[in-house]
């Protein structure tokens, strides 16, 4: 069957139907996954957003226009009394690891970039948390947090320090973002290294030649040099930010409280109630949007400085 | 021969390195020591390193509390069955984008690319509630569908194909060649570093997938590893089994670091061309 398909193609010199057709047949698989899994479900969430549901499922939904939105930032309502610290602790909790992980990515990529002894293996120890499931992750470091018995208490206390309590009210929001960031920066390590080693070699020749020291060449070459794979990796970090809450499940769950919170964990948590779905979706909305903004903002800002096309 | 010169900038930056992988590598290690301690032996007790002796206790512990063997399977037909897949969605867009002219080619594309910058993991409420409709909550399809059209993966095959000269598809066009033998023979020889790297990225992400299999199913005969290490996690947290939870999690993590272990060059340039866009 296929040889006469690309017989037509090849000898196309009548456009036939087949050859007109060949591109959408080859999109569609990949469109029909997209349309049905991303940008329906934007929409559906963009419509639901402003319909209270119906008490059962045979009730119709309500239009209430903005409503949804409007209570979340009520503090009076049931879940707008939270919903603020959650939305703080979402944008704290992304600029601490994003700040952090690309930092200190950048620091290891450089470190690991050089000539060492049995480089392998500190490049495993630096890059095996990117492979890890975050779950798993946390899970980790939930002994590390553990009150008393914990790694960090024994520690401290064998140092004949304060232990604080990790996972209590006053750091456990800084305590998830630690875990996250160990996670993250191994992985963003990986694109800094590739980039490092991709660098043209002569102008470091020349700049050796004139005397310049590491710091000179640092500042003047690798880091201009690696623009455009900082921002990679910061776009990268902030879709993550918003994405990575699973580690909650197996550190305090969002709280003392809601003071270690994120947002999609509270999705996941109030969604099996009916009367919240209204709510759920227009906490979508919120995230999608901070998203799109977000990407949106940093594509025009480096593709604007790119030169060349794809 | 000189003996080679060891500058104390370069020493600094040698220890410098030497203790970062210890501190990065430190809560694994410590997790490897202490399941397998003896169940609940603090670490003041005994060797803060080794404990008073050493056990496979909290393993087996760890064993009973889940059905591990149906999660590593569940995990394996969910990476697998995915991946699939996307190779076949993204190889047939992918060359489509690359190489193909046709109205609306760009507009397309920008469809295609809303899913890097709405990821599906962000749309819990409404994809579960299409899975529901579709009769697939609880199954491994209903898993796997919302990964099956891949933005990233066309982009790296759009790229992929691209760079393969377009004379060699003329070259094979004349000869006669079919689509089959087109791929085959032409752009697949080529192009197979590219199919590596998205595998091993592919496999890796979804390996480690949790809130969407969590929020998908419900039964333990089709979750995967990461929900049933969940499960371990909420049930030890109790009591307080830290041990065993160790041990649990060891079990989990431990094929893909031992796979990284094993291609470690490999991996580190597949998710390096994972960034290269």
């Amino acid at each position: 069957m296929a040889a006469p398909v690309s017989n037509l193609i090849a000898t196309s010199g009548r456009k036939s139907l087949l050859s007109f057709a060949l591109p959408y047949l080859l999109i569609a698989p990949t469109l029909l996954f997209v349309l049905v899994f991303t940008l329906y479900p934007t929409v559906g969430s963009a419509v639901a957003s402003t319909f209270k549901p119906g008490r059962t499922p045979e009730t119709p939904a309500t239009f209430v226009a903005l409503q949804n939105y409007a209570d979340l930032f009520n503090s009076e309502h049931f879940l707008g009394s939270r919903f603020v610290q959650i939305l703080v602790n979402t944008f704290s909790f992304a600029s601490l690891t994003i700040i952090f992980s690309v930092g200190l990515a950048f620091l290891f990529a450089l470190l690991c970039n050089r000539q060492i002894r049995a480089r392998g293996v500190w490049r495993f120890g630096l890059f095996h948390p990117a492979l890890l499931p975050l779950i798993g992750a946390a899970s980790l470091w939930a002994f590390i947090f553990a009150d008393t018995i914990g790694l960090a208490a024994v520690v401290t206390r064998g140092l004949g320090l304060v232990n604080p309590s990790w996972l209590g009210a006053d750091t456990v929001l800084i305590s998830v973002s630690m875990v996250n960031i160990w996670k993250q920066a191994s992985y963003y390590t990986i694109f800094y290294l590739a980039a490092l080693q991709a660098l043209p070699t002569d102008i470091y020749e020349a700049a050796d030649l004139e005397g310049a020291t590491y710091f000179q060449k640092l500042w003047f070459f690798t880091i201009p040099l690696l623009r455009r794979t900082t921002f990679f990796i910061i776009v990268v970090a902030g879709t993550f930010a918003v994405q990575t809450v699973e580690h909650l499940s197996a550190l305090g769950q969002g709280g003392p409280g809601d003071t270690s919170n994120l947002l999609l964990y509270f999705i996941y948590q109030v969604l099996p109630e009916r009367r919240n779905w209204g709510y759920v979706n227009a906490m979508t909305m919120i995230m999608v949007g901070v998203l799109l903004v977000f990407t949106m903002s940093n594509l025009l800002f480096f593709e604007g400085k790119k030169q060349e096309a794809a | 021969m000189s003996k080679k010169r060891y500058p104390w900038d370069t020493r600094f930056a040698d220890l410098l390195t030497l203790l970062l992988a210890f501190a990065w590598a430190s809560p694994m290690l410590f997790s490897i020591l202490i399941s397998f301690r003896p169940a609940n032996e603090p670490l003041t007790e005994g060797n803060i390193f080794f404990g008073s002796r050493l056990t496979l206790e909290n393993y087996r512990a760890a064993l009973s509390l889940a059905p591990w063997g149906i999660h590593y399977l569940n995990s394996v037909i969910f990476v697998l069955g995915t991946l699939a897949v996307q190779v076949v969605t993204i190889t047939m867009a992918g060359y489509a984008f690359a190489r193909l002219k046709f109205f609306g080619r760009n507009f397309l594309l920008l469809v295609v690319l809303l899913q890097v910058m709405i990821p599906s993991g962000v749309l819990l409420a409404q994809n579960l509630a299409t899975i529901r409709a579709l009769g697939l909550f609880n199954t491994h399809f209903g898993m796997m569908v919302v990964y099956w059209g891949s933005a990233f993966g066309v982009l790296l095959m759009r790229q992929a194909f691209r760079a393969v000269p377009v004379e060699y598809e003329e070259a094979a066009r004349i000869d006669g060649a079919n689509v089959w033998q087109l791929f085959r023979h032409v752009y697949l020889p080529l192009t197979i570093p590219t199919y590596v790297a998205f595998a091993i990225v592919s496999i890796s992400a979804h390996w480690n997938e949790f809130l969407w299999p969590l929020i998908a199913t419900q039964s333990e005969s089709v979750r995967p590893l990461t929900v049933g290490l969940n499960k371990l996690v909420q049930s030890t947290e109790v009591g307080a089994l830290y041990h065993q939870l160790m041990a649990g999690t060891l079990m989990v993590i431990a094929p893909l670091v031992l796979m990284f272990i094993i291609f470690q060059r490999k991996f580190i340039e597949s998710f390096a061309q994972s960034g290269l866009k």
